[in-house]
Formats: C-alpha cells, sequence, structure tokens
C-alpha cells in the first residue's frame, strides 16, 4: 500500500508538474496572441514612438489649421472679387469630390465604421492634392492678387500633403497591413481656372475656394469625431 | 453708379443752386449707401437670419415686414430646395422654432449640403438665401456658470476666482460633433464696458486681481471653433465681494513707500560721499586700476637696453625655467666666419650654418628649401643621410647644427662601417648611444630641446665640432664635440678624440661612450646635459676599432628617450670602469680657428675638470657655476 501510494504522490507530482507546464505554455501564447492583436508598432513602420493619440491630435490640429487657413481665403476672395457679382445667388456648383459619399449628418458619422471613414477622409484629401497645386500656381495670374491670398493658397497646399502624410501613419496603425484601394475623385477644373472671361474665371475660382472650404471643414469635423471615438472613448 | 451720375450732374449743374444740390446729391448718395444690398424694399418681409445650433438642425426666422402696407394677412411661405432636389418644398415645421419661423429638424438636415431658401407668398417672392448647414452654426450660451475662490492675496485687497460653467446642452461637445470655443467677459458692477478674455477651448478659466469690496459680472459666450460669429451670452454670473470687505481693515491701497526710499537714499548718499572724501586715493584706485605695465619679473628693461647682458643673463639663469639665453655679441663675433661656397646660403641662412655650413647643405636641402627662418623647412623628412642635409631651422634653430652633425656623422658612420664590417665587436654602450646620437641628429624634428639638452645646454645653437672628414687635420683633436659654450666665449667641448681623421672620424662615434648613470630620470624628456655627456663621453682610451652597429641603422630611428635612457642604463655597469679609466680631457676648450667650412680649431689649453657640482647640476648650467669654473 505503501508502495502505492508513493507511486501515486509520484503521478500526482508528475501530473502538476504537467499541468503546471501546459499552464505556462497557454499563458505564453495567449499573452502572445493579446499582444499581436493590438499592434503599437506593426512591422515595417519607421517611427515608433508616437503613440496613436498624438497622432490623431496633430491631425487634428492640422486640420483645424487648414479649414481655418481655408475659410480665411475665402473670406478674402470672396470680399475682393466677388462682391456685386451674384456669385451667392447662383447655385453653387457641385464640388468634384461629390463622389465620395461622406457621411452628412451626425447619424450617419456616427454608424460609420472608423476604418470607412478613415478611407473617406483620406480620399478626399487624395482628391485635394492636384487642385490645391494648381490652384497655387493659378492664384497668382489672377489680377492684383493680394499676397495674403496667394500665401494661404501656398500654405494650405503644403499643410494638405502633411496631414495627407499623418492620415497615412495613422491608417497604418489602425488597419495595418490593408493598403485598400485609393479611392479619390479626379479634378478637371483646370480649365475653367484658365478661362479667358474673367468673370468665369473668377467664378470658377469662388466655386473651388467654395469647396475647399466645405471639404476642409468637413476633414476637421470627421476627424474630430474620430479622435473622441477611438482615443477618449467618446467621451472628449 | 448713382454717385457717377450725381457727380456728373453736379458738374453739369450751373452755378445758381450748387450748394443745395451738392447736399441734396450727398443726401442721396449716403442713403443710398445705407441700403442693403438685398434688393429687398424697406417694409417687406425678408429672412432675418438662419441659424443652426449644434449643426444637426437649423432653422430660419423672417421678418413680417411693415404690415400696414398690406391690407390682406399675408400667407407665408417658406420654400427651401437642397442641391440634387427637384423643386422647391415647403418648410416642414412653422411652429417648433416660435412665429414666423421654420425648423428643420435632423431629418430634414444634411451639413455639407447647399441650401436655398425663400420666402414667399403665393405670387411673389420677398427673399432668398442659399447656405450650407456648417456655415450657419451658432452656439447656445454655456449653462451653469460658477465660481470658486483661487486665493485672496496678503494684503487681503486683491482676489483670485476660478469661474466654472458647461457646454451647452445641445451642442454634442462629448463625441467631438461640435468643437466650441469660449470668451468670458466681466466687469464691475457699475462700469458700463465689458472687459474681455482670450476665448478658451477649456469650460473653466481664472479671473485674477478682482478688487475686494466690489462686485462683478461675468458672462460667457461659445462659437464654433472655425467660424467668427459667437453666439448668444450666457446668463450673467454675479459675484460680490463686497459683503466681505467691512471687516478689511485696509482699504486703500499701499501707497508708494516713498518715506523709504527717502531715509535709505540719503543714508547710501552719506555712506558714499564719506567714501569719496575720505579715501579719494582708494576709490580712485578702486575705480580706474592703474593697468600693470608688462614687464618681466625680477628684470628692468632698461638693463637689456644699455647692453649689460651679463647680468641680465644672470637674472634669467637664476631662474630655473630659463635657459641663459647669451646675447653676448662679442660670442657671436667669434663664431662668424664668413667663407661660404653658396653666397645665398650666406645671406639666408643663420650664422649657424655659416658657420657650419658646407657644399653639401645646399646640395641637399630638404626639397629645395632654403634655410631660412620662416621655419617653412623646418619639418623636412630625413630621406637619405647624404640627401637630407637639410638646411632647416627647427623651432629652437638647434637643427642646422644636427643636420651638419648628422651629415658628418653619416659619412663618418659609412666610412667606419667600411671598417667595422669584419669587426663585430658589439658594445652596447656605444653603439646604441652612438647610434642614437646620429639617429637623433638624422630626427630634425622630434625633439630638438632633447637634442639641445644632449648635445649642449647652450642656449646659442651649439656649435658642433663633428668636421666632415674633409676638414683638415691639425694638431689638436679633429672632433671634438662642443658641449657648452661659456657666457665668455670659450666653447665647452666634451674630451675629443686624439687621432687622426679616419680614425677619428671613426672615434667620433665611439665618443658616445655611454657611462650613463641610473638615475635617469625615465619620464623626464630632458636630460641633464651632464648626465648625457656621461653617456655619451668620450673615451679616449678606447679603440677606434669600428662598431658594427647592431642596431638598425636606418634613418627612421628616432631618438627617443626611452631608448636613450635604456642605452643608458645597460651599459651603465658595464663601462663604470671604462669610464673610469678614461683619461682626463680638458671640458672646455677654447676655440682658436673658425676653418671653413666645419672646422674649429681649438685651444689646447687645458682647462680644470669640471667639479662634481657642475656635473650634478640638472637641468641647465647657471652662469655662475660657469663662472666658478671659468676663469
Amino acid at each position: 500500500m505503501p508502495h502505492m501510494i508513493t507511486t501515486m504522490n509520484n503521478k500526482g507530482a508528475s501530473l502538476k508538474g504537467v499541468l503546471l507546464v501546459f499552464l505556462l505554455i497557454s499563458n505564453m501564447f495567449l499573452t502572445k496572441k493579446s499582444v499581436t492583436s493590438l499592434p503599437i508598432c506593426p512591422s515595417g513602420s519607421v517611427n515608433c514612438q508616437v503613440s496613436l493619440g498624438e497622432l490623431f491630435d496633430r491631425a487634428v490640429k492640422l486640420s483645424h489649421y487648414i479649414h481655418f487657413l481655408s475659410s480665411e481665403m475665402f473670406n478674402e476672395f470672396d470680399e475682393r472679387y466677388a462682391q456685386g457679382r451674384g456669385f451667392i445667388t447662383k447655385a453653387v456648383n457641385g464640388c468634384h469630390t461629390a463622389s465620395l459619399t461622406t457621411p452628412e449628418d451626425k447619424e450617419q458619422a456616427q454608424q460609420i465604421h472608423h476604418e470607412d471613414l478613415l478611407n473617406l477622409v483620406l480620399g478626399v484629401l487624395r482628391s485635394w492634392n492636384d487642385p490645391l497645386l494648381h490652384l497655387v500656381t493659378e492664384v497668382q495670374r489672377i489680377k492684383e492678387a493680394p499676397n495674403t491670398i496667394l500665401w494661404k493658397a501656398a500654405e494650405i497646399e503644403e499643410q494638405n500633403k502633411r496631414l495627407l502624410e499623418g492620415m497615412e501613419k495613422i491608417v497604418g496603425r489602425v488597419q495595418p497591413g490593408d493598403t485598400g484601394n485609393e479611392v479619390y475623385s479626379r479634378w478637371s477644373g483646370l480649365p475653367s481656372l484658365q478661362l479667358a472671361d474673367e468673370d468665369s474665371r473668377l467664378f470658377a475660382f469662388y466655386n473651388l475656394l467654395h469647396c475647399l472650404r466645405r471639404d476642409s471643414h468637413k476633414i476637421d469635423n470627421y476627424l474630430k469625431l474620430l479622435k473622441c471615438r477611438l482615443i477618449h472613448d467618446s467621451n472628449c | 453708379m448713382i454717385m457717377k451720375a450725381s457727380l456728373a450732374f453736379l458738374l453739369q449743374e450751373p452755378r445758381g443752386m450748387d450748394l443745395w444740390q451738392l447736399l441734396f446729391t450727398l443726401a442721396l448718395i449716403c442713403a443710398n449707401d445705407s441700403l442693403p444690398t438685398s434688393e429687398v424694399p424697406l417694409g417687406e418681409p425678408q429672412i432675418i437670419k438662419c441659424r443652426s445650433p449644434e449643426m444637426e438642425t437649423f432653422s430660419c426666422h423672417w421678418t413680417d415686414g411693415d404690415v400696414h402696407n398690406h391690407t390682406a394677412p399675408r400667407t407665408m411661405q417658406l420654400l427651401y430646395m437642397k442641391r440634387g432636389d427637384e423643386e422647391w418644398k415647403e418648410c416642414p415645421d412653422y411652429v417648433t422654432a416660435g412665429e414666423n419661423s421654420c425648423y428643420f429638424n435632423t431629418s430634414y438636415t444634411s451639413v455639407w449640403i447647399p441650401y436655398c431658401v425663400k420666402l414667399a407668398n403665393e405670387n411673389k417672392v420677398f427673399d432668398e438665401k442659399c447656405f450650407s448647414v456648417d456655415e450657419i452654426v451658432l452656439p447656445d450660451p454655456p449653462i451653469n456658470l460658477n465660481w470658486t475662490l483661487l486665493n485672496i492675496s496678503l494684503t487681503g485687497i486683491h482676489v483670485d476666482i476660478q469661474v466654472r460653467w458647461e457646454p451647452p446642452p445641445t451642442a454634442d461637445v462629448r463625441k467631438g460633433w461640435v468643437t466650441l470655443e469660449y470668451e468670458l467677459q466681466y466687469k464691475e458692477v457699475n462700469e458700463t464696458k465689458w472687459k474681455e478674455l482670450e476665448p478658451v477651448c477649456s469650460t473653466t478659466v481664472p479671473l485674477y486681481s478682482l478688487k475686494m469690496g466690489r462686485d462683478y459680472e461675468i458672462r460667457i459666450q461659445s462659437r464654433q471653433r472655425t467660424s467668427e460669429k459667437f453666439g448668444e451670452f450666457s446668463e450673467t454670473l454675479f459675484v460680490s465681494f463686497s459683503m466681505a470687505s467691512e471687516t478689511v481693515l485696509c482699504a486703500e491701497e499701499i501707497q508708494f513707500p516713498w518715506l523709504f526710499i527717502v531715509i535709505f537714499g540719503t543714508c547710501g548718499l552719506v555712506v558714499v560721499m564719506f567714501l569719496i572724501l575720505f579715501s579719494k586715493q582708494r576709490l580712485k584706485m578702486l575705480i580706474l586700476p592703474p593697468i600693470p605695465a608688462p614687464k618681466i619679473k625680477g628684470i628692468d628693461p632698461d638693463l637689456l637696453k644699455k647692453g649689460k647682458l651679463e647680468e641680465v643673463n644672470s637674472i634669467l639663469a637664476s631662474h630655473d625655467s630659463y635657459k641663459p639665453q647669451l646675447y653676448n655679441d662679442d660670442l657671436w663675433v667669434e663664431f662668424i666666419e664668413l667663407d661660404i661656397d653658396d653666397p645665398d646660403e650666406k645671406t639666408e641662412g643663420s650664422d649657424t650654418d655659416r658657420l657650419l655650413s658646407d657644399a653639401h647643405m645646399k646640395s641637399h636641402s630638404c626639397l629645395g628649401v632654403k634655410d631660412d627662418d620662416s621655419g617653412r623647412a623646418s619639418c623636412c623628412e630625413p630621406d637619405m643621410p647624404e640627401t637630407d642635409f637639410s638646411a632647416s631651422d627647427t623651432c629652437d634653430g638647434t637643427s642646422d647644427t644636427d643636420q651638419s652633425k648628422k651629415i658628418s656623422e653619416k659619412e663618418e658612420t659609412l666610412l667606419c662601417l667600411d671598417q667595422k664590417d669584419n669587426n663585430k665587436s658589439f658594445t652596447n654602450l656605444d653603439d646604441p648611444a652612438n647610434q642614437q646620437l646620429i639617429s637623433q641628429s638624422e630626427d630634425n624634428q622630434s625633439r630638438p630641446p632633447f637634442a639641445d639638452s644632449i648635445e649642449s645646454p647652450s642656449p646659442v645653437p651649439p656649435v658642433r665640432t663633428q668636421l666632415s672628414n674633409q676638414s683638415s687635420v691639425t694638431n689638436i683633436d679633429f672632433y671634438a664635440q662642443v658641449s657648452d659654450i661659456t657666457p665668455a666665449g670659450s666653447v665647452v667641448l666634451s674630451p675629443g678624440q686624439k687621432n687622426k681623421t679616419g680614425r677619428a672620424q671613426c672615434e667620433a662615434h665611439t665618443e658616445p661612450a655611454a657611462q650613463c648613470q641610473s638615475n635617469f630620470t625615465m619620464d623626464n624628456a630632458y636630460f641633464c646635459e651632464a648626465d648625457v655627456k656621461k653617456c655619451i663621453a668620450v673615451t679616449s682610451h678606447e679603440e677606434v676599432e669600428p662598431h658594427v652597429q647592431d642596431q638598425s641603422f636606418n634613418e627612421d630611428t628616432y631618438f627617443t628617450t626611452e631608448s636613450l635612457t635604456t642605452t643608458a642604463v645597460n651599459p651603465s655597469t658595464a663601462t663604470e670602469e671604462a669610464s673610469s679609466s678614461e683619461m682626463p680631457v680638458p671640458d672646455y676648450t677654447s676655440i682658436h680657428i673658425v676653418h671653413s667650412p666645419q672646422g674649429l680649431v681649438l685651444n689646447a689649453t687645458a682647462l680644470p675638470v669640471p667639479d662634481k657640482e657642475f656635473m650634478v647640476s640638472c637641468g641647465y648650467v647657471s652662469t655662475d657655476q660657469l663662472n666658478k669654473i671659468m676663469p
């Protein structure tokens, strides 16, 4: 009997050992899995120190700045060139980014998945790369264009590029490995900016600046929404 | 247009009623300008504003206009059209927003889409406006204003408070749909003008330096961050400090403490006056310290001017760090024997060059660089002993002599090498030291001071008495190493060889028979002249058999202190007896004639062997010591 007990004890001890080892290994695997499920630094990323919250902060600052500049530029242009021409009363033409279906009110914005919204933001930003570039060059051809407008155009163009970079980084963090198809709207308004008729040309500018103000406001709002949702857990 | 017309009219008008017409026209113009740009005539109903408080709904308000002009009550309609709509639609809600208003709830509101609304009754359109919802956001005012005390100043007069509020309930700030900015305004109750603070994004702001005993009013307005217009003001917050002030004693502000200033100022002035009056000189010294004239410590510059060099030398010699620079013109005179083949050399070379120059110097100049005082040639690399007779002057000008000695020694060495080939006798003591001496002289870059100390401690570039094999054989020692030059003008030589030229040349190499003391300081870069002299003291009794240079005799061996030391140490034991049997030879021999280019005929006067005292003195020989030795 005692022999049996000892063997049983031994077996119990060995069982315990096996169980312990099993627990350890499983724990290892589990933690590893949990780590991989929330990648802080996905493979291939160069800069690993900036947190997502900080990235969002910077993005929001940039988008806010861009919208601020766009508003001012539009107001200046409006004051200087659009008065008395009846631009306001004319139905404002659609913007080239209308093809991208963006949420139009709060409910829609809340229902959309954050990854889709991020991709939309990227799409809008990409769509404005080309128009901004041409805006900078064409606005200089406006007769007696004030320096402030010229400077703002250049600044917006540059900040837009930076915001695009930042957003691509964020997208890389939030959905790693998902390159996604690069959706963006093509802009074909360059000829209208180069019309011979000054009135038509100025109206084209007015339209473009109006669209810019609107789109920059959209992006600013979406990013603030995403920031509060993802970083502050809807409690800004 | 009207202005132009009126102006034209004015100009054409006859002069009669000028003033009245002018005034009338002006009045017209002014009235014209003040008319609203929208073409609605006065009294007609018009849309005052459309506003969205939170970017989720919006409403439009209009005025009825002047009712009296119209008899029938009108049924006004507000029609709207979104982009993408085909036709005008009627307002969905006339009630919620009040009278003469139209309210669009969330289902009718799309944010970034242009709307057009028009006010019309059945037939006539009164007003039309186009906008998008994001442009017309004017937030509701903040709610729940309150304040807390931060602190009261020590005097009890000023108070700091912290004002807090909450964002308008309609605006969804938590989800970030709307981002608000707040501006706080405050004023004292009996004031009329509001003071404004900078807009802040947080819902709390401190107010500093409110006065005790006064009452204040605070109000806050908010706006969306990216827009310019503020919404409505919040309710006014009333802050009262008047009740607490009754117990405060100091009602008045602190006056500027004039009394203290006057008292302390007077005291200070009195002190300063005392200082000035009673210690003018000291004050002057304090304020304007005299600039010390530069002078060498202990030396009167007049001495130098007058030319009393002995005194200067003695003074200088008393300093350990000084080498007694002997600026005796007379000395130079003896040395300068201008019999140089190359006239250029004469003009450019230093005195030592002239003294010791030979035809080789010119031809072996390092890269053709002539010796001048520029020091450019100082870093010539010694290539081959024969060719590298560079007329370079190093930092302290001793290399000239180094070079001369080197070349001569090289030649001797080569000569000796022929003789030495069969004789493999190698004495450690001689050869390394000897060779090092040679190599040391080869190395005109390194250790010039070392060389200096080795060869001679004299400040004057020591004259090398190593003569080339071309030098004439005279009665006495052909080669003698100059170890020092006394202030009196005599050359201090180490005991030289008495043999003939050929052998003398070889013997020259034996001169550096090292009889080195082991009391060398290993880390001392500068060797005592006396000590080194012992190392390389001429051993006249030694045979002049050529010494095989066991050590690699190449130009690259540099004379290092270590090597010298080691060699010095090594033979110390071996040559003890050797040196003891050394024949006493005069250490000092005055120069009789200077044979050009390398010859120095020495007087045969024997001078007393210097004392041990002289030997012991490490470093530099002071003139006192020299004077003791010399007559």
